[in-house]
């Protein structure tokens, strides 16, 4: 496959590398975009000035054993990280500083995520979810889940959804009362929501894709893949959902009566299997990762043809992609701890 | 499961509540390896462990839609160890602790049939330590006490100073039943050699065979050995009415009594019996160093004929015990009943009191490999939910190398290995699982052999 259509104001350029001490997992714009926080495996946080890379503050050891989730509000400069240390720490990054620190005792907080609307924070630990306001004071928590939760990701309405295996689960982010529960037999490694929050899609160990049309709770599947699908990604418009579970990133599309019975679209230019997915906040340009650290940028503007904007690489592993709001900016995390900031 | 040195290895320790595992986990980790060590513990140990990173998951379960029993892994597994994968730090050793309750399949699945826990991890060993007191309690009453013992690579009987040595005897001979891969230590306090245990490779396609000296300890076709001195003169064998009505029979002379003469004579007697048996009727002479098949049809007792040409210690190799067949020697002349001096029992093929058990194909010869592959893609397909554990080597026909294999239930890998050189060709096999036919097995073996 030939990279086609270059149109030169879309190439990724380069901007700026810096490295943090282990494995970036994971991290975000700040947000307004200046600032690109970044949380390692060993503990340590880092907070980079957006536009130059220059870093203007990090903390080693802020969990002990280490960092598993990390959450930027989005309206104001606060961020959340959670640990194996069962602590989630709210963290002011203007000033430098933790707002709060919510101790759980033990396990690990392995989802974090703040609501769209930035009034609430909510966590997994083990098998049971929590939601706090944004101070840092508890509001609810659930019961006990089937198993440990493996995600979280608030909609557009306040409802918070889970997965553990064999089910979906919507919650009121208010109330903590359950809304819906949408159950299938099989461990949910990854979920994403479409932006008006109608279709949830999950990925599964056993190498396929189910989801749920929530107001028809009609449910679907696709197989095929030879691995687990955990890279999702879903543009601005609900259309198209990227999704990852082998070298090719998948795009199906689900307008019209699609995506059953059509055939989806597969972008090839990777050669390890994708291990992120990014679409852009506006727009169709789509960002892969593989886990040979390439970086892609797609632009799949035109229907059913793919085009490869442009393609560059990074240290190792790609762990995760971040759009920056405004679109202009990409970043991306590695398993050497490289972070690396293209200009698009 | 290819063998990059890279792989963080990880061995996985079962056996049930009370069996030692945090005593020997404690003797793990208080040894100075120079590896740092991190231990999944899936339930809380009666002693408490201080030396390394120790994670507490509770045992998730993961069965998948297609219900298919290969693809169910161990959740907490996975996550755990997907986190344990990103620090930099790594470890150089995993210890997962199961449940006393645990099924090793899921467990052993879980570093086959994940891809990313595959890439980053290998599966050592899995090691599984014996209450010998509680033990034969245990294996009546629960699945997961016989299936530890069936996927073990090894077996730890501890408490050897709770049970009688005659006792351990029996309790070895019947998890060898079950289990003919495993090699067996026995130690008071879980105190066994630490490089027994670790850094085994035992599912290393490389190492599957080199390691193991009991790996494929002969199987006895017969059951019992009685030595008889006898003197120049004609003996008579007295049989009454037994289980079935034939007996196979091997007559050695000059059987010495000490245990490797026994022993030596005993492969030689293994190898006689792969011979077609000669028929005797009662009355007729027993050839002396053949196989023979006593036909025992008619009814009343049964005499056969053995002729001795000089003083002897006569060794009897009998497919049943000679209490069985209530089996007299007499001495023709003066009608003297002759005192077997030496008995020894072995362990025989046939005895399968657990439904769980295991069995070795050994045989010279190539293999047709489209015969061999139909034969094993029908195997795993039809009683791959039965078979526990297989490895061994083949002869394909047309092949200058080795082809090692090995596999859990329907999980099969192999590859070409070193190449055969001037050593004889041939085929091992082993099988651990649950009611497996064996006879069927064997045949459609051979059917694959050119």
């Amino acid at each position: 496959m030939s990279i086609m259509e270059t149109q030169p104001q879309k190439i990724l350029r380069s901007g700026w590398k810096a490295y943090v001490n282990d494995y970036a997992i994971s991290g975000g714009w700040n947000f307004n975009g200046e600032a690109l926080i970044i949380c390692d495996a060993a503990g340590g946080i880092y907070v980079f000035d957006g536009t130059s890379g220059k870093m203007k503050w990090s903390q080693g050891q802020v969990h002990e054993g280490g960092i598993l989730s990390t959450a930027i509000h989005p309206l104001i400069d606060r961020f959340a990280t959670g640990g194996q240390d069962g602590k989630v720490i709210i963290w002011n990054a203007q000033q430098k500083k933790k707002e709060k620190v919510i101790d759980l005792g033990d396990g690990w907080i392995e989802n974090l995520s703040w609501s769209q609307d930035g009034e609430m924070l909510a966590f997994s630990c083990s098998r049971t979810i929590y939601v706090y306001t944004k101070e840092g004071n508890e509001m609810w928590q659930s019961d006990s889940h089937n198993s440990t939760v493996s995600n979280l990701a608030w909609s557009i309405e306040k409802e918070l959804a889970t997965t553990c295996y064999g089910r979906v689960s919507f919650f009121d982010g208010i109330s903590g009362k359950i809304k819906q529960k949408l159950e299938w037999k099989g461990s949910l490694v990854s979920m994403v929501l479409s932006p008006n929050s109608d279709i949830v899609v999950c990925g599964s160990q056993d190498n396929t894709i189910h989801f749920w049309r929530r107001s028809t709770e009609q449910d679907s599947m696709m197989s095929g893949y030879p691995l687990k699908p955990s890279a999702l990604s879903f543009d601005e418009t609900g259309s198209y959902l990227a999704t990852g579970g082998s070298e090719e990133v998948t795009v199906w599309s689900f307008k019209g009566n699609g995506p059953e019975g059509t055939s989806p679209l597969s972008l090839k230019l990777h050669t390890k299997p994708i291990t992120s997915l990014a679409f852009s906040n506006r727009g169709m340009n789509l960002a892969s990762g593989s886990r040979d650290g390439v970086v892609v940028l797609w632009d799949l503007k035109s229907e059913n043809e793919e085009s490869g904007l442009s393609e560059t690489s990074v240290s190792d592993s790609v762990s995760k992609l971040y759009w920056r709001q405004d679109d202009k900016a990409l970043a991306g995390l590695d398993r050497q701890g490289g972070v690396t900031v293209w200009r698009v | 499961m290819d063998s990059s040195s890279k792989k963080v290895p990880v061995t996985i320790l079962t056996g049930f509540l009370g069996s030692g595992k945090t005593t020997l986990l404690n003797r793990i980790l208080s040894e100075q390896h120079g590896k740092r060590i991190a231990v999944i513990e899936n339930e809380f140990g009666e002693v408490g462990i201080d030396q390394a990173l120790v994670i507490n998951a509770e045992e998730e379960i993961f069965e998948m839609a297609n219900g298919c029993i290969c693809c169910t892994v161990r959740g907490d597994l996975i996550r755990v160890l997907g986190n344990l994968m990103k620090r930099r730090d790594k470890f150089d050793y995993v210890v997962v602790e199961t449940t006393g309750l645990a099924d090793p399949g899921p467990v052993a699945q879980t570093f086959f049939m994940d891809d990313e826990i595959s890439s980053e991890f290998s599966l050592d060993g899995i090691i599984t330590l014996v209450d010998t007191f509680h033990i034969n309690q245990q294996l009546g009453r629960s699945n997961e006490s016989t299936e530890q013992i069936a996927f073990a690579d090894v077996i730890v009987l501890n408490k050897t100073d709770l049970v009688k040595d005659s006792e351990l005897d029996n309790l070895e001979a019947r998890l060898r039943e079950m289990n003919k891969m495993a090699k067996f230590i026995r130690s008071e306090m879980a105190n066994v050699p630490i490089n027994s245990v670790l850094d085994k490779s035992a599912f290393n396609l490389d190492q599957a065979l080199t390691r193991r000296p009991t790996f494929l300890e002969p199987e006895y076709p017969f059951e019992w050995t009685g030595i008889y001195p006898t003197k120049c003169g004609k003996y008579k064998i007295i049989m009454s009415e037994g289980p079935d009505p034939s007996m196979s029979l091997v007559v050695v002379p000059d059987q010495n009594a000490d245990d490797v003469s026994l022993r030596n004579s005993a492969e030689r007697c293994v190898r006689l019996y792969a011979e077609d048996a000669k028929s005797i009727k009662p009355e007729e002479i027993i050839p002396k160093g053949k196989h023979v098949n006593l036909n025992l049809e008619s009814s009343g007792p049964k005499e056969f004929y053995i002729e001795i040409e000089k003083d002897t210690k006569l060794g009897l190799f009998a497919q049943h015990t000679a209490e069985e067949f209530n089996m007299k020697l007499i001495e023709v002349n003066n009608n003297d009943e002759v005192a077997v001096e030496v008995e020894r029992t072995w362990v025989a093929q046939h005895e399968h009191d657990d439904e769980v058990g295991s069995f070795s194909i050994e045989k010279d010869g190539d293999l047709d490999e489209q015969k061999l592959q139909a034969w094993i893609s029908k195997l795993l397909r039809d009683k791959g939910v039965d078979i526990f554990r297989m490895k061994g080597f083949l002869s394909i026909a047309g092949e200058s190398n080795r082809f090692v294999f090995q596999g859990v239930h329907m999980i099969f890998s192999g590859k070409p290995d070193r190449p055969w050189g001037s050593l004889p060709r041939r085929n091992q096999l082993v099988f651990i699982g649950r009611n497996l036919d064996e006879k069927e097995m064997r045949r459609d073996f051979e059917d694959c052999l050119v």
